[in-house]
């Protein structure tokens, strides 16, 4: 346990905690002390020398690096000595010896830490005249990220994050002294789904983004922090932007999710916003060409049909990237439509557009976790999908924990990224190839010993859509049974937690495929969802839009769904609509506003209302806030509720947790042969990521996995080869992963080219001709 | 160059002698140097394989140390204390025999490929200095004109093996004591005999 520690900095008396590091310490207690190298988020090296202050020991006063000194009892130290100024001045003095003086052209420049303290602590003149060292600058280290290494000052952030924080250490110093470089090896860049972080951290302008670069100047930035809404774990962020336009995106500490970190995926997903392809007005279809309509023209159009089709069946395909509030609305406008009034059906008419949806582990009987308690578990059960891929940064924290020394156990056979964290990794043998339990969870030594009365997290979830719930039922029902458990649902999409709190009844696709009677008369909406691209049940979807009576989109873009559509209704998008959205914690936290909505784009809810009144309902929302003061009430905990003045509260920044009923209606899919699984990655052909160009390019390798028995029985050889389906034939990389069960390939439901592959259908792989053609994009 | 199995073999002898497999990269580093005579990017790759870690962490590792060298070098090496018992026994008139000898500057490499030069920090061989090194072999007490034969005789008489005792025979003086491990097999690369993984028995 730690201890109360008194210590004296400039003659006043402190207070710190035992092993705590005397920078931080004096941080807290509002003394600082300039850095480049410490982070409070990566271990401490004592680099850079900057934070020297002097202390007072046995010998005399003595100047020590602040962020590797931990405070100890009656310690005296003093940051603003004589000594201590003359040393800073030192330090900035060296550093800037090589530093290029090109603050004019550097995108850092304003914000940089470099030239802040060199202002306040540097000695003012420069004594160098001599010639500075040079390098081609800047140099790509990945698709991403640009290193100008004239800039470095060697504090290791960089270096130090890819090989603590994300795992993935390929940039590296390379060489000594004063031919130091930070560098990747040759032809094998820096590709991490973390690594624009480095660029975040970087307390000079050495590495830049290649989407911010030489875009706008920080002191013209407007700023606003906002909620990313890639993934449920709802990291803080904070939206930069300039003329209207958003310029970049940064992580904000958030203590209880994000802790500072963004994937790639969640910084450097803007750039579509501005896109040329975003649909800017109504689009309505005739023969088959859109033409422009007003918002007026289609509510009648859309009132008209519905009367026209004589009571239809009218189904809600939502996606994950609407806010609570208009989840509210549509399911407002959902219920109208369906029951309240004006066509009497009893049954949910909402579907989830996620292949993973199930019933989920939301009962009582289960205390649900936190994202904090991963920290504090003794150990951490993973049967899920691929992490790393669907919840990065649930996946860095769950690597913390494990280096803080929790124990890891992984089933199944895809969650591969993970494995090599894993204490246990239960695959074969445990796990069936259809992805079932074959061993009672008691029966195996490795579980009980590690979880039977201890503290316990597992992360559950379907791990590909031909899993049971069953078997996941008897795992989790056996640990909360014989440990103190806390249970996380791994829905990983966006805000999908905000649709499961606002929507009375939530199906998946898989019942939407089911419940479609090609006979009546159907209408269905689709909410910001492109299942034709992305879903295991993307052919059947396809169909059904085509052979439905009248399809309805709210998007930003045309892509494979929305083009099958009768009527789209351009929506806004991150940072241009203001609301809450609920992570995996069920932590509400808020999204703001900081762009216009562009051309004679409205938000959802806008829209919804609109249809609501035309069709007789007497809804009249105004604004957002309005729609979060009717929803906040039905919150269990009344005392915190999620209202927008809430959460604008210094206090509740970070968001606060609170619960609603939620409402899971789904069945598993019973496929009893099937031997081509399509997962979805990280990075790949989504409208927003293809529509960004400055990672359009990350999702554009095409690959198929498979173990080296499936790989023998279908006679490959090399590393590449073509999947090849009736008269659809793609270039791929074969990727050799043994965790996978045999007879079982497994491919990427999100990259360009996949999308018309069928995985019910039959399929070959064959030797592709020259190594040159999947170069092809 | 891929390593072909019996490389592979040794260096997996050389990885078991550690509790963690990364603690091997040193020795595994004067393997690949053995063979190639510098550390090439093939070697880089087939190292971070074995021992699990990224290659940039191999060449991070290997670009720090001096003595692994990032290019072939030629086929003597000669290595110049410049440190501070050498420099105040003449090392620099030393030196400049050398290099004038050879028409090299520090860190070079002649065309062919016979002589490469350099200039180092102390070498431990204060009490014979000044000090020079062939191929890590060492020879104290050498005197400016000593080191003007001893380049004459490798350009002229290009022997194969270089053994420590035999060059301090012919060219050296005063003798510090009886250095490093007892081993007078040689070198004949510019890699140095690394006796405990037993490179220097095969000569």
């Amino acid at each position: 346990m730690s201890e109360n520690i008194k210590f004296t900095v400039d003659g006043k008396e402190l207070e710190g905690q035992s092993g705590e590091l005397l920078i931080e310490a004096c941080e807290k207690s509002g003394i600082h002390i300039p850095r480049f190298c410490w982070h409070k988020r990566l271990e401490p090296v004592g680099m850079c020398r900057m934070c020297l202050v002097e202390v007072e020991t046995p010998r005399g006063k003595a100047l020590v690096p602040s962020c590797t000194t931990e405070i100890t009892e009656d310690l005296v130290v003093d940051t603003e000595s004589e000594i201590v100024t003359k040393a800073q001045e030192g330090i900035l003095e060296f550093l800037l010896i090589n530093h290029p003086l090109d603050c004019p052209v550097c995108d850092k420049a304003g914000e940089c830490p470099l030239q802040d303290q060199t202002m306040a602590y540097g000695p003012g003149e420069s004594r160098f005249v001599e010639e500075k060292r040079h390098f081609e600058k800047p140099i790509p280290i990945s698709e991403v990220i640009l290193l100008d290494r004239e800039r470095c000052i060697l504090c290791a952030r960089c270096t130090r994050f890819s090989d603590e924080i994300s795992g993935d250490p390929l940039i590296e110093f390379i060489q000594r002294g004063n031919k130091t470089e930070v560098n990747t090896f040759p032809n094998e860049p820096f590709r991490s789904y973390f690594s624009g972080n480095t660029v975040q951290i970087c307390p000079v302008g050495a590495l830049t983004s290649t989407s911010y670069r030489f875009k706008a100047r920080p002191w013209d930035l407007k700023k606003v922090s906002s909620t990313c809404n890639c993934c449920s774990v709802g990291c803080s962020i904070e939206l930069n932007t300039s003329q209207n336009k958003m310029l970049r995106i940064l992580g904000e500490d958030n203590e209880f999710t994000n802790q500072g970190w963004l994937s790639d995926k969640g910084r450097y997903n803007f750039d579509f916003l501005h896109s040329e392809n975003r649909v800017l007005n109504i689009l309505n279809k005739s023969e088959d060409s859109f033409n422009e309509i007003s918002i007026a023209e289609a509510t009648v159009k859309i009132k008209d049909k519905i009367n026209e089709l004589d009571n239809p069946n009218i189904k809600f395909l939502i996606g994950s990237h609407s806010t609570n509030e208009e989840y509210f609305v549509i399911n407002e406008v959902a219920n109208y439509l369906n029951k309240d009034k004006f066509l009497s059906r009893d049954s949910s008419n909402v579907y989830f557009s996620d292949d993973l949806l199930f019933n989920g582990y939301f009962d009582d009987e289960y205390s649900k976790a936190k994202l904090e308690d991963l920290d504090s578990s003794e150990t951490i059960v993973v049967w899920c999908e691929d992490i790393k891929d669907n919840l990065p940064i649930l996946y860095l924290r769950i690597k913390k924990a494990v280096k803080n020394g929790a124990k890891l156990i992984v089933f199944g056979h895809t969650n591969t990224a993970i494995a090599g964290l894993a204490d246990f990794y239960f695959g074969k043998g445990i796990v069936s190839n259809k992805f079932d339990l074959i061993v009672n969870p008691s029966e195996i030594e490795d579980l009980k010993n590690n979880t039977q009365g201890k503290k316990v997290t597992v992360i559950a979830g379907k791990s590909t859509v031909f899993q049971k719930k069953e078997s996941l039922d008897k795992l989790i029902n056996y640990l909360n049974e014989s440990s103190e458990l806390k249970v996380f649902n791994s829905f990983s999409k966006g805000n999908t937690f905000g649709a499961l709190q606002n929507i009375d009844e939530v199906k998946g696709l898989n019942e939407f495929c089911n419940e479609f009677d090609n006979d009546a008369k159907n209408i269905v909406f689709t909410v910001g969802v492109n299942p034709v691209n992305s879903s295991h049940f993307a052919q059947p979807i396809k169909e059904i839009l085509i052979s439905s009576d009248f399809v309805v989109s709210m998007d930003l873009f045309i892509n494979e769904t929305t083009e099958l559509a009768d009527l789209i209704l351009p929506t806004t998008s991150l940072g241009e609509k203001e609301g809450t959205i609920t992570n995996m914690e069920m932590r509400v936290m808020k999204q703001n506003k900081i762009l216009p909505a562009p051309g004679s784009t409205l938000s959802e809810w806008e829209y919804l209302t609109a249809i609501l009144n035309i069709l007789g309902g007497d809804v009249q929302y105004r604004n957002e806030n309005e729609i979060n003061s009717f929803l906040v009430k039905e919150y269990k905990d009344q005392q915190q509720v999620a209202t927008f003045d809430n959460l604008n509260k210094p206090s509740n920044l970070f968001g606060v947790i609170n619960r609603k009923e939620i409402n899971i209606n789904t069945k598993d899919l019973h496929e009893d042969t099937f031997s081509l699984l399509m997962v979805r990655r990280l990075y790949g052909d989504s409208s927003t990521q293809i529509n960004s160009p400055s990672i359009s390019m990350l999702g554009a390798e095409r690959f198929i996995e498979l173990n080296s028995e499936t790989a023998k029985k279908f006679g490959i050889k090399s590393q590449f080869g073509n999947l090849v389906q009736g008269s659809n034939s793609i270039l791929i990389n074969i990727d050799i992963n043994e965790f996978l069960p045999d007879g079982l390939v497994v491919a990427p439901i999100n990259r360009r080219g996949f999308e018309n592959v069928d995985p019910s259908k039959e399929f070959e792989i064959t030797e592709a001709k020259n190594r040159e053609e999947l170069s092809v994009n | 160059m891929t390593w072909d199995t019996k490389l592979i073999e040794k260096a997996n002898e050389i990885i078991e002698l550690y509790p963690q497999k990364r603690s091997a990269l040193g020795p595994l580093l004067y393997l690949a140097q053995e063979k190639e005579g510098y550390i090439d990017d093939d070697s880089v790759v087939e190292i971070s394989k074995l021992i699990g870690i990224t290659e940039v962490q191999v060449r991070s590792v290997a670009s720090f140390y001096t003595m692994y060298k990032q290019e072939p070098t030629g086929q003597y090496l000669l290595s110049v204390c410049k440190s501070i018992s050498c420099e105040i026994n003449n090392s620099r008139e030393l030196i400049n025999n050398i290099k004038e000898f050879t028409g090299l500057a520090n860190n070079e490499t002649d065309e062919d490929k016979t002589f490469t030069f350099e200039e180092v920090e102390c070498i431990g061989a204060c009490g014979g200095a000044p000090a020079v090194q062939v191929n890590y072999e060492t020879v104290e007490g050498v005197t400016p004109t000593k080191a003007l034969e001893l380049c004459k005789y490798l350009k002229e008489e290009v022997p194969k093996v270089i053994v420590a005792d035999e060059l301090q025979e012919k060219f050296g003086g005063v003798k510090s004591f009886d250095w490093g491990i007892e081993d007078n097999s040689g070198t004949s690369s510019t890699a140095p005999g690394f006796q405990i993984i037993g490179t220097a028995e095969e000569k």
